[in-house]
């Protein structure tokens, strides 16, 4: 009892303030029909669910990196641009896999390079140019070859060949199998050896000029050579099966190919974050300021991106036939029926609600914050986590390699933010824009929630998502101010400044949040 | 003999500041060297050089003969050596028994030293799910000594053990450091000389970031000139 008190007690205004949000909550019901009420909640659990994707993401690599990773946003837009890609172009993927099979396998066998590079005198003339003698080439080789392999089988200017046009088809079920790339003129073999070549020249270039920092094995163990003889053959068989791997992914029941879209959109956020933190990051914890430039700049670099690849219309994302069907006996009855027979809507407390937006998108989102919170608090990972949340020269003090901790959580953070984006995608279309308000949404959620607090990032987002909706349907059917004739329609601009005016309250009451804590 | 660890002018710069100016000195196998000085002198910027929290500029370190410095610190902890830092830093979010597991190497070593541990450190058995932050003072440093043996450590490093603490759990800190010292090397740090003269075999003293004195701690109890030199009126 007595501990009950204290705790009572060290959380008054915690306490209190949600006491006051509740009260709130429930005039806002007051407002509406029971109908209109229950179809918003869901829909501030679908906007916090995929908030809280990027904020979880987000909050992870700030609380044990103290990256503050600007670019999440434009991550959480590349994930859903993948996913889409997988789902509708399923050839382009396909294509893509051999040369980036190729690309990847020099890197691979970084313990050679280390090797090799003792070789060479460090300082000197010599010692200068090596590195550009390996890499000039190598990239000139790369670019020659995949100058040959057109990937982007969609055409930006052709509108009849652009994404929103196959996205339409999709929708409608037409696919139609575009022929594989090619090597143009050249045999493929010839192909395979030059990127290979190219990786390599361009790997070891980069082992001489960052040397200072290898600490690879003095000798090479077929170990070390596996991975890379691994993406070799590997990128090789795709190319001999890429017509029937096509054929058989096009053939595919959409629910599955969604899937493998969620999958393959996922892995590659994590490569994407992987790579980004060993290559800019790591080298700038030293100057946080930069850092946080980095990102930024990353995050414009990468609209760009998207932009020369997809193009800028928004397109659609058709969804998988689970959720997509509206024949016989949809809107369906109940969550049952509507799975049963794959019903896009379904009739629930007499409002008709989205099955994938509003029910499909928060159960993933719970399934994320359970299975995050157990590996907070159930595995080594986690545990290594939380110490170095606090104390990271003393984790890698007890013998762990928290560089390679680092990357994973990095990696982790941003698969996250594209498993969001993903997600996203089929219920509110792709655009280059998309991740920038998912990205300022999950920054007034951490704020709100308490900026390393897992669980403050999950309770944020879903009083963001929920205040947005609920502002967005006020601006809809009105709020009839007590004791006047008065009706006031929130307008959209109100949507965003409601979040933030949430947020200064809640900082000026809590400055460190609902859940963060005090230090 | 080789011994378990050898410094030989070794300097540290911690940004610009060049903080160990030349610091020399080998720790025999199995006993306890005391690490002696003033405030500022050194003491811990010498022990996070051994772990490669802060690595040296120049200089060689040996541990068991082979070269460390230049390793990252995680690889030196893995040779074998234990780092307590000072300030109790255990991890706070962490429960105790989380504070001992993740300082595992191999899998089982929590549950293969577990008896000793808590043999030498009783407290810390029925504390084993409550949180860092909530354990005394005193507590907090027996988890800090506890998590440095739970992997196979050859070398401790112990930062302050006694800072803060009242003398009666100094006492039992003491018979525990003690005990340790029996299967292990240990370099201490440690400000009071009561405690240091007790436990210590030798000693090496550190003035401005430069080793100026080493030897048998027996000579310097004996050697009241150099220890009001060097450590002020003890
Ligand atoms: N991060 C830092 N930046 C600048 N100077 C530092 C830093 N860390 C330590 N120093 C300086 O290095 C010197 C040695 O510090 P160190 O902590 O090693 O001393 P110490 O002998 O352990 O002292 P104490 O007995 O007070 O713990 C001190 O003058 C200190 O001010
Ligand atoms: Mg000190």
């Amino acid at each position: 009892m007595a501990k009950m008190a204290t705790l009572l007690r060290k959380n008054l205004v915690l306490i209190l303030t949600l006491a006051v949000m509740l009260a709130l909550f429930a005039a806002a019901a007051s407002g509406m029909s029971q109908q209109d009420f229950v179809i918003t909640l869901l829909r501030g659990l679908a906007v916090g669910a995929l908030t809280f994707l990027v904020a979880s993401g987000f909050s992870l690599i700030f609380g044990l990196l103290d990256v503050l990773n600007l670019a999440h946003g434009t991550l959480f837009m590349i994930g859903a641009y993948i996913g889409w890609t997988v789902y509708v172009r399923p050839d382009t993927f396909v294509d893509v896999l051999t040369p980036l099979a190729l690309i990847v396998s020099g890197f691979t066998l970084r313990d050679v390079w280390a090797i090799l590079a003792r070789r060479v005198p460090p300082s000197g003339a010599w010692g200068r140019t090596a590195p550009w003698l390996a890499i000039a080439p190598g990239a000139l080789i790369g670019f020659g070859v995949m100058r040959g392999y057109p990937i982007a089988s969609w055409s930006l200017e052709n509108y009849a060949e652009s994404p929103v046009t196959f996205s339409f088809l999709a929708g409608q079920g037409q696919r139609v199998i575009p022929a594989h790339a090619t090597f143009g003129d050249a045999s493929p073999l010839v192909a395979f050896g030059g990127l290979i070549l190219a990786s390599m020249l361009v790997a070891f270039g980069m082992t001489l000029l960052g040397r200072s920092e290898t600490h690879a094995q003095s000798r090479v163990t077929w170990r070390s050579v596996a991975p890379f003889a691994g993406l070799v053959i590997g990128g090789m068989v795709v190319f001999a099966v890429n017509e029937p791997l096509t054929a058989w992914l096009f053939a595919l029941d959409t629910n599955w190919l969604f899937l493998i879209a969620v999958l393959v959109a996922v892995l590659s956020g994590m490569g994407l974050g992987a790579l980004m933190e060993i290559t800019l990051i790591r080298p700038l914890y030293v100057r946080p300021i930069y850092q946080l430039m980095l990102t930024l700049g990353l995050s414009a670099i990468g609209i760009e991106m998207v932009r020369a690849i997809w193009g800028r219309p928004e397109f659609t994302m058709p969804k998988p036939a689970l959720f997509a069907g509206s024949g016989e006996g949809c809107p369906a009855e109940s969550l049952w029926l509507a799975l049963q027979n794959g019903c896009s809507t379904m009739i629930f407390q007499g409002g008709r609600i989205r099955v994938y937006n509003e029910i499909f998108v928060p159960l993933v989102g719970l399934v994320v914050l359970i299975a995050v919170w157990l590996l907070l608090k159930r595995t080594r990972l986690g545990m290594i986590i939380r110490a170095g949340v606090q104390d990271r020269e003393m984790v890698e003090a007890l013998g762990i390699n928290v560089r390679r901790v680092f990357t994973l959580v990095f990696a982790l953070g941003v698969g996250l933010a594209a498993l969001g984006g993903v997600l996203a995608a089929p219920s509110i279309g792709l655009s280059n824009t998309m991740g920038e308000s998912f990205l300022l949404n999950a920054l007034i959620a951490l704020a709100i929630g308490g900026l390393t607090s897992y669980p403050g990032a999950a309770i944020g987002s879903l009083l963001v998502g929920m205040l947005q909706q609920f502002i967005i349907k006020y601006g809809q059917i009105g709020i009839a101010i007590p004791f006047t004739e008065i009706v006031f329609k929130p307008s959209p601009p109100l949507v965003p400044a409601s979040t933030i005016l949430l947020m200064v309250i809640i900082l000026l009451i809590l400055p460190n949040g609902l859940l963060g804590r005090k230090e | 003999m080789t011994p378990i660890l050898e410094l030989r002018d070794i300097h540290t710069f911690i940004g610009q500041y060049h903080i160990l100016q030349g610091v020399s000195f080998t720790a025999p196998h199995g006993a306890i060297t005391a690490l002696l000085g003033r405030n500022g002198a050194g003491k811990t910027t010498t022990l996070k050089t051994i772990m490669g929290l802060t690595p040296p500029r120049a200089g060689e370190i040996r541990f068991e003969g082979r070269r460390i410095d230049g390793k990252r610190p995680f690889e030196i902890a893995a040779l074998g050596i234990g780092f307590v830092p000072e300030h109790r830093a255990i991890f706070r979010d962490l429960t105790v028994e989380e504070n001992l597991k993740i300082a595992e190497r191999k899998k089982g070593d929590y549950a293969r030293k577990q008896e000793m541990i808590f043999s030498l450190f009783p407290d810390l058995k029925r504390l084993i799910h409550l949180r860092g932050t909530n354990l005394s003072g005193g507590q907090q440093q027996m988890l800090a000594i506890a998590r440095a043996l739970v992997a196979d450590n050859r070398l401790l490093l112990i930062d302050e053990p006694s800072e803060g603490l009242a003398p009666v759990v100094i006492e039992g800190l003491m018979s525990a450091i003690r005990q340790l010292a029996a299967d292990s090397t240990v370099i201490l740090v440690e400000q009071n000389f009561l405690v240091a003269s007790q436990l210590a075999e030798h000693y090496v003293i550190i003035e401005e970031g430069r080793s100026v004195k080493s030897g048998r701690m027996q000579d310097l109890v004996n050697d009241r000139a150099a220890i009001h030199r060097y450590l002020g009126a003890a």
